[in-house]
């Protein structure tokens, strides 16, 4: 168990502010009357404390933060202030509280036991009135010093300053930096021994995948391991830290700190598409080496500090990403919401103490005080989320203006016209989303935006972002009520498109935050006995000055006040926070192991002269990190091997390595393996910057989508923080559901695939995963599983066949898998389908075969609106062959809506149909028709089904594709023949459907197999040629490569 | 509200050293996270207790309490006019504070040797009323679905901590290693609101998390082999995973966390075995099946997954969560008729069948069934014709477990807007919940940036007089 055994807190911690004198009588009183006052306390006093009090109130419970099992306590009182005024019953809270005077402040309350009887009452009043004695406890005795704090809280060693440290005398030979004299002079005290260095390729796995997140290549392997040089460590780290894959990896750090996510939070969890500049801002950083003071600075108050200057505006993002719900309609209670996020994570973040205790009592265990808590609170309470800004240079601004105002000034009539049709339905609307919040709510919002408060600016924001949402989703098309109307507007339409030309390109969404303005909303404490205003302030246990905070015309100026404290070369909390969570990525393990808690229930410290000694270097050298990096991993601390087991000693005395006896194991990260997989199987993409990509693509990890309900699969499996609060530690986990993901999933397996298509054999495939050749054992172990699989362990000569020709050929596993269609116009949501079509197989489960799509085969995002029609599976709840749509939008409710419609039309395999189906969500249902062509005579058969989905069919991300899905995934693809497919808006007449290809004469997209290709049509197939089937060695290599991609040594850096 | 309770911190590493690197503590490893021991798991109720594993039938949307359980006369007296002065005005997801009340249409009776009250929409579960302990006075902070289903599941409307499901398996662990011990079923291929967060294990190892089963082909994503690969091919190739762990592993034993990555991928291999086994109905009798309405269209999806319940609760899963309407179809702010009619069909036959089968197979003491929504609806009318959301009086129900049936518990105001007796927020739910399967709240504690995390958030209370 660890060392610190917890529970003792509880008998020498005692939570006291103002506490004075101990003995209870006035000095002087005689003996006697001391003994009186006992006798009367034990058996009238303490009884009635027990029987009606202490159930609430002592050390179990602490109901109001109260406690009334010590006078220490009662004087010191809860959440409203002291209970007992000794000598002073009417000023003292408790007999208010008893004799039940006050409706809101009654004790016991009635659910409790109720009113005591007078007797009682008159009892603790008389307690009171002579002077509340207690008699003595020596063991509760308590220090108190100025301020109200105990001695022991003072002394503290997180609240001390950092110390001057000169490092120690310690470690002869083995030192190759001052870390390792603090480090060896540790392990002698505790007779422990450090490891030997690791060697060249253990150390170079490392510092790749350490400062890089990538594993290193054969050539880079190479290139350190035979070089002679012997600063060649030192340069490969200096090389490392240079490239700009060091601030990609480093920045997911950050991220995680942050709670960094890319949507909202919440039911429709809507993509943020402007905060991607804020991941690229802390890349970029990093890259630059910016002090970080800088950087902290930026974050917190960048609008204050630079408002012209983009790059150091978007650094506010910081502020910007606690969720939100685009439809609360408890407006202030999301804005309470958002600001307690804001400050737990400020707190946790810069200054290591979780702040979240003190939000509704003093913090039990931290000389945290809840006012404290409300002052800091008080800094970030200004802010407002702006959506009016954009991330633009004052020049580009201008320029953008000006070429607004010429093509607003040359539309100005066309656009009249639009409103004058759209208002009168559109302003109701926006009206009746205002209505729907309270009274209060309307009122602030119906004042003129320069009539309103700090506080009715940030409310009525976000009643206005509601409103804002009525005008920004409106579609004419579906609103305007008659088809003149609707004439009316498209030609209109059609006319300000002729104006596009001179519209200016525009600028970039600025997702950033500022003060709602130069006065802040009042900040107060509620508590039951009303309300005390706070002012912003720091901690008061180390500072209890106040703040110089200077208001701009537009700001309050209070976080650049809160930003310049955090960042004072002398603030103890700020600095070492941040040197040791450098450490912490480093060794995997801070010098204070919970690194956003480095209070009494947090660990303490291993080195705490260590730490002082680096955070006075690196408040010194600039509060650059790079330095900071080089030095600790310039150390033989960081040097030394992770191959080594515990002696006898380290496994008594440190077994969990705190001491650094060796170098600690780690597995790697989500990104570290997801990155690794598509750099050994050579896909990995390496654009940098902009906005991101699915788990799909090729790209990094952190230029992946995170969208806090629909995390990447794989990434969370491997502990990928969720993104509501901020991570400090991330976790390991194993479970069975992991290995199944990592055996069976469709991604892993395609790395695999892509990787045995480029190895040359064995020896190959060790090199690209684990980067050395396999051992004797190894390569016997490899050459008897491919033996086994496929009777051989070379290559067959011969390939598959590849038929990649026929053009009306859908098949997986061939580059004729998908034709993706290019086209930026939209169906709506009345269209019709046509395809004439035969199909080979279904899926042997219940996936469904997509003949033609616009879906991600996603139900829950707005991203995943769209529809898909097709043909079930095997497996399927609506039976197998029956043709189906899939559609994703809108339901009667506005919620994200999913349905199958099925047709109940069977359909068999191996035979051509023309199917149609034609999708009306104004109708409410979705009508097909399927004909067998291969039977002479067939009848048509049709069905009209009823659909529950109104509206935003065509709304998602994806694009239209024939023969599958927006993305690959085998199983819904088509196998067989599609001789022609197109896409038609509106309800086509059954006399325009033609089984004659040749006869369709309208459609947004028309496609035939046997026209030539043209632009708008893509083909998009599986680059692996051979059908893995057919080729036993291909199948067995495979095989072979996905199990060296699941090793324990491709996972751990041990 | 009180932080006074918390475990031991210790690493992992520590604690299975300490525990020496036996199979057992390998085995323990394998189902561990790196936090786990840092919050030393209990795994044995605190006190003896009835129920074993729990079945939540989530209405999904919001079901209307003032349609099913919750009989109002007064509502129907002042249909029409607006809510009397002398209510608070609460704040509503659609704003419908001012709008008529609306009347309901049911037609009430009163059931069992309790006479519950219990509207027309639920004659099946009706018979078992002596079973159902109702509580009437319910409340979420949740106004707004996601934040209401993610409430529920985790006790905070918004995202990151871990859901009921989790604690529970955290509390008692599993009774079937090579099943998951927390399942979730749909009725559908929608989402869930919020999606899989509301059965995540927020802040706690993912061993804890829910694991989505689908009530037809595969149960568990990625159980099956990928195409093409039989079970042979498939052990071919965790053996050769194996040998080249279990060589790597040979100089590294003090990491057990390897030794632990070797049992994750065999305990993988016994899932694929095990868990189709496990939602087999092949081997359930016709009369099963039509006791749980699997012979009638409307009924089937529900009825196939409450079977599937009773299965996998036989199997020794500890949690299982089954969804009606998932996406909010419960959700009825116009036209509550049609909806509730046509979900409370599909529910009610299903329901009844659940808890005559478990009571006939001696497994209702053992097993806590829980009925409810994020919320219930307002007495107030929305759109002419439907109910927006109320999360500040709504109905839930309990069966089974050991808890007290036949009976109400707690009450809403005469219109059925506010709980007024014996309320019951979503904490003391979750309370209770851990309470009747003889997990102390309190002393079950998750240490989280230095904090003892509760599934309460410290504010909940058990509602102990359900055991009576």
């Amino acid at each position: 168990m660890g060392e610190m055994n917890r529970s003792r807190l509880f008998s020498t911690f005692v939570w006291l502010t103002g506490f004075a004198l101990l003995p209870a009588l006035a000095p002087g009183a005689d003996d006697d009357a001391q003994r009186a006052a006992m006798t009367f306390f034990e058996k009238e006093v303490r009884p009635i404390l027990v029987n009606r009090c202490f159930e609430c109130h002592s050390n179990t419970k602490q109901k109001g933060g109260l406690r009334v099992d010590h006078i220490g306590y009662l004087k010191t009182g809860g959440d409203t202030g002291p209970a007992v005024i000794p000598g002073d019953p009417a000023k003292s809270a408790l007999m208010e509280a008893v004799r039940w005077t006050n409706e809101d402040f009654q004790m016991p309350p009635k659910n409790s036991g109720g009113k005591m009887p007078d007797a009682e009452i008159a009892i603790l009043e008389k307690w009171i009135r002579i002077g509340a004695p207690w008699p003595e406890d020596g063991s509760k005795k308590v220090v108190v010093t100025e301020g109200g704090f105990t001695e022991e809280q003072r002394n503290y060693w997180f609240f001390q300053p950092v110390k001057k440290v000169t490092p120690p005398d310690a470690g002869g030979k083995w030192v190759r930096n001052d870390i390792d004299r603090f480090i060896a002079a540790k392990q002698a005290e505790m007779k422990l021994k450090p490891a030997p260095e690791a060697d060249r390729h253990e150390l170079v796995r490392r510092v790749y995948f350490d400062l890089h997140g990538l594993p290193p290549t054969k050539e880079q392997i190479d290139a350190f391991v035979g070089n002679k040089d012997p600063k060649a460590y030192e340069k490969l780290v200096d090389e490392l830290l240079a490239s700009p894959r060091y601030g990609e990896r480093w920045a997911q750090h950050w991220l995680d700190l942050v709670r960094y996510a890319e949507s909202d939070g919440y039911n429709a969890d809507a993509y943020r598409p402007s905060v991607w500049p804020y991941r690229d801002y802390v890349i970029k950083s990093l890259n630059d080496d910016k002090p970080y003071d800088r950087f902290v600075k930026e974050q917190l108050a960048g609008d204050e500090i630079a408002p012209e200057d983009p790059s150091v505006l978007i650094a506010t993002a910081f502020l910007r990403h606690p969720v939100y719900e685009w439809n609360q309609r408890d407006a202030r209670g999301q804005w309470d919401i958002i600001l307690t996020d804001m400050t737990d994570t400020t707190g946790e973040l810069f200054l290591g103490l979780s702040m979240g205790c003190a939000h509704c009592h003093n913090h039990k265990f931290d000389p945290i005080l809840q006012k404290d808590y409300y002052r800091l609170r008080s800094f970030l309470a200004p802010v407002q989320w702006r959506d009016d800004l954009t991330l633009a240079t004052p020049a580009e601004k201008k320029a953008f203006n000006e070429q607004q105002a010429k093509w607003e000034a040359a539309t100005a009539e066309i656009r009249a016209k639009m409103d004058a049709l759209t208002k009168p339905i559109l302003e109701p609307r926006v009206e009746r989303a205002l209505t729907r919040f309270t009274d209060d709510l309307q009122v602030m919002t119906r004042k003129p935006a320069d009539k309103r408060d700090a506080l009715e600016k940030q409310l009525a924001g976000l009643v206005e972002r509601q409103m804002e949402h009525e005008r920004r989703t409106f579609d004419p098309m579906k609103s305007l009520k008659s088809d003149e109307a609707k004439a009316e507007y498209k030609a209109l339409e059609a006319e300000l498109k002729k104006f596009d030309a001179l519209k200016p390109k525009p600028l970039m969404e600025a997702f950033v935050a500022t003060d709602a303005g130069p006065a802040a909303p009042a900040v107060a404490i509620k508590t039951r006995k009303g309300e005390q205003q706070i002012e912003p302030g720091f901690l008061s246990i180390i500072d209890t000055s106040l703040p110089k905070i200077k208001a701009t015309k537009t700001s309050t100026g209070r976080r650049t006040a809160l930003a310049e404290w955090i960042t004072r070369p002398d603030n103890q909390l700020s600095t070492r926070v941040i040197v040791n969570r450098m450490w912490q990525y480093h060794f995997g393990r801070g010098i204070v192991a919970t690194a956003s808690d480095f209070g009494k229930l947090g660990e303490p410290p291993t080195h705490p002269e260590l730490l002082d000694y680096l955070t006075t270097k690196f408040v010194k050298g600039g509060w650059h990190l790079k330095p900071l990096h080089r030095e600790i991993m310039l150390s033989a601390a960081y040097r030394q091997t992770a191959r080594q087991e515990p002696d006898a000693i380290a496994a008594k005395v440190d077994p969990s390595n705190r001491y650094l006896w060796r170098f600690n194991p780690r597995r790697l990260d989500a990104e570290q393996v997801r990155d690794a997989l598509l750099a050994v199987s050579g896909e990995l993409d390496p654009e940098a910057g902009g906005p991101a990509g699915d788990g799909n693509s090729s790209r990094r990890s952190v230029y992946t989508m995170k969208k806090r309900n629909n995390p990447n699969e794989l990434l969370r499996a491997l502990d990928m923080p969720a993104g509501f609060a901020s991570t400090a530690e991330r976790q390991s986990t194993t479970t069975p559901t992991q290995a199944l993901h990592l055996l069976n999933g469709d991604w892993l397996l395609a790395r695999a695939r892509k990787l045995a298509s480029r190895v040359e054999g064995i020896e190959d495939a060790w090199l690209a995963v684990l980067g050395r050749p396999p051992t004797d054992k190894e390569r016997a172990t490899a050459e008897g599983f491919l033996k086994k699989r496929a009777g051989t362990t070379r290559p067959a000569s011969d390939r598959a066949a590849d038929n990649g020709e026929d053009a009306e050929a859908f098949k997986e596993n061939s580059p004729h898998e998908r034709l993706l269609v290019n086209t930026n116009e939209k169906e709506g949501d009345e269209f019709t389908v046509e395809a004439v079509a035969s199909l080979n197989s279904i899926d042997v489960n219940a996936s469904v075969r997509t003949l033609v799509s616009r879906w991600n085969g996603g139900k829950d995002s707005l991203e995943s609106f769209g529809w898909s029609l097709g043909v079930t599976g095997e497996k399927s709840r609506y039976k197998p062959r029956n043709v189906i749509v899939q559609v994703v939008g809108e339901d009667e409710n506005s919620n994200i809506g999913y349905q199958v419609v099925a047709s109940n039309i069977h359909i068999e395999l191996g035979r051509r149909y023309h199917f149609v189906a034609r999708v009306s969500c104004t109708g409410k249902n979705i009508t097909f028709t399927v004909r067998d062509l291969d039977t002479p005579g067939a009848a048509v058969q049709s069905a009209v089904v009823p659909m529950d989905i109104r509206s935003k069919l065509s709304q998602g991300s994806s694009q239209i594709v024939i023969g599958g899905l927006n993305k690959r995934a085998p199983t819904h693809q088509w196998d067989g023949r599609i001789e022609a497919a197109r896409l038609v808006t509106g309800y086509v007449a059954d006399k325009a459907l033609a089984a004659d290809p040749e006869k369709w004469d309208a459609g947004l997209v028309i496609w035939r197999a046997s026209d030539p290709l043209n632009s708008m049509f893509a083909w998009n197939g599986s680059d692996t040629k051979s059908v893995e089937e057919a080729d036993p060695f291909r199948q067995a290599m495979n095989d072979l490569c996905q199990v060296l991609l699941n090793t324990n040594e491709f996972f751990y850096l041990h | 509200m009180s932080c006074n309770r918390f475990d031991h911190p210790t690493s992992r590493r520590d604690f299975l050293q300490t525990a020496g690197c036996g199979f057992g503590a390998v085995a323990l490893a394998a189902l561990m996270g790196e936090q786990q021991a840092a919050a030393a798991p209990l795994r044995v109720a605190h006190r003896p207790a009835k129920a074993k594993s729990v079945i939540f039938l989530f209405m999904e949307g919001g079901p209307s309490h003032l349609d099913t359980f919750d009989y109002k006369p007064l509502l129907n007296k002042l249909a029409g006019q607006s809510l009397p002065a002398s209510f608070k005005a609460p704040i509503t997801a659609m704003g419908e504070t001012k709008s008529p009340l609306l009347e309901c249409k049911r037609t009430w009776k009163q059931h069992g040797q309790g006479g519950l009250w219990i509207s027309d929409w639920f004659t099946h579960v009706a018979r078992h009323a002596d079973d159902l302990a109702v509580i009437h006075s319910c409340a979420s902070s949740g106004i707004n679905h996601a934040g209401g289903v993610c409430s529920m599941n985790t006790g905070s409307v918004f995202g990151g901590r871990p859901s009921l499901g989790a604690w529970a398996q955290y509390g008692l662990g599993t009774a079937n290693q090579n099943l998951p011990g927390f399942v979730v079923i749909k009725d559908s291929e929608a989402t869930v609101v919020n999606g899989v967060r509301n059965w995540g294990n927020g802040f706690m190892p993912a061993v804890y998390q829910g694991v989505e089963f689908s009530s037809e082909g595969t149960p568990i994503k990625y159980l099956d082999n990928p195409k093409g690969v039989d079970r042979l091919r498939q052990r071919d190739k965790l053996d050769l995973l194996a040998a080249l762990n279990r060589d790597y592993n040979a100089s590294r034993a003090s990491n057990t966390e390897l030794d632990a990555r070797i049992k994750g991928y065999e305990l993988a291999f016994q899932m694929q075995a095990e868990a189709p086994e496990a939602v087999d109905l092949s081997q359930e009798s016709e009369a099963t099946k039509k006791l749980y309405g699997m012979d009638n269209e409307a009924t089937a999806v529900f009825g196939r997954n409450c079977l599937l319940a009773r299965r996998l609760v036989e199997n020794g899963v500890r949690f299982v969560q089954l969804y009606s309407g998932a996406g909010s179809k419960w959700d009825s702010h116009k036209g509550i008729e049609v909806n509730h009619s046509r979900l409370c069909n599909a529910v009610d036959k299903p329901i009844a069948g659940l808890l005559a089968d478990l009571k006939a197979r001696g497994m209702l003491d053992e097993t806590l069934v829980i009925w409810g929504g994020e919320f219930g609806r307002t007495p107030m009318s929305e759109q002419g014709d439907g109910r927006d959301h109320n999360p500040t009086g709504f109905t839930m129900w309990m069966a089974g477990g050991g808890v007290q049936g036949g009976r109400t518990y707690g009450a809403t105001d005469d219109l059925g807007l506010y709980a007024v007796e014996d309320r019951l927020h979503v904490h003391d739910i979750h309370s209770t919940i851990l309470y009747l399967l003889g997990i102390d709240h309190t002393k079950l504690t998750y240490n989280h940036k230095g904090l003892p995390e509760r599934i309460d958030q410290n504010e909940g209370h058990p509602f102990t007089r359900l055991l009576g």
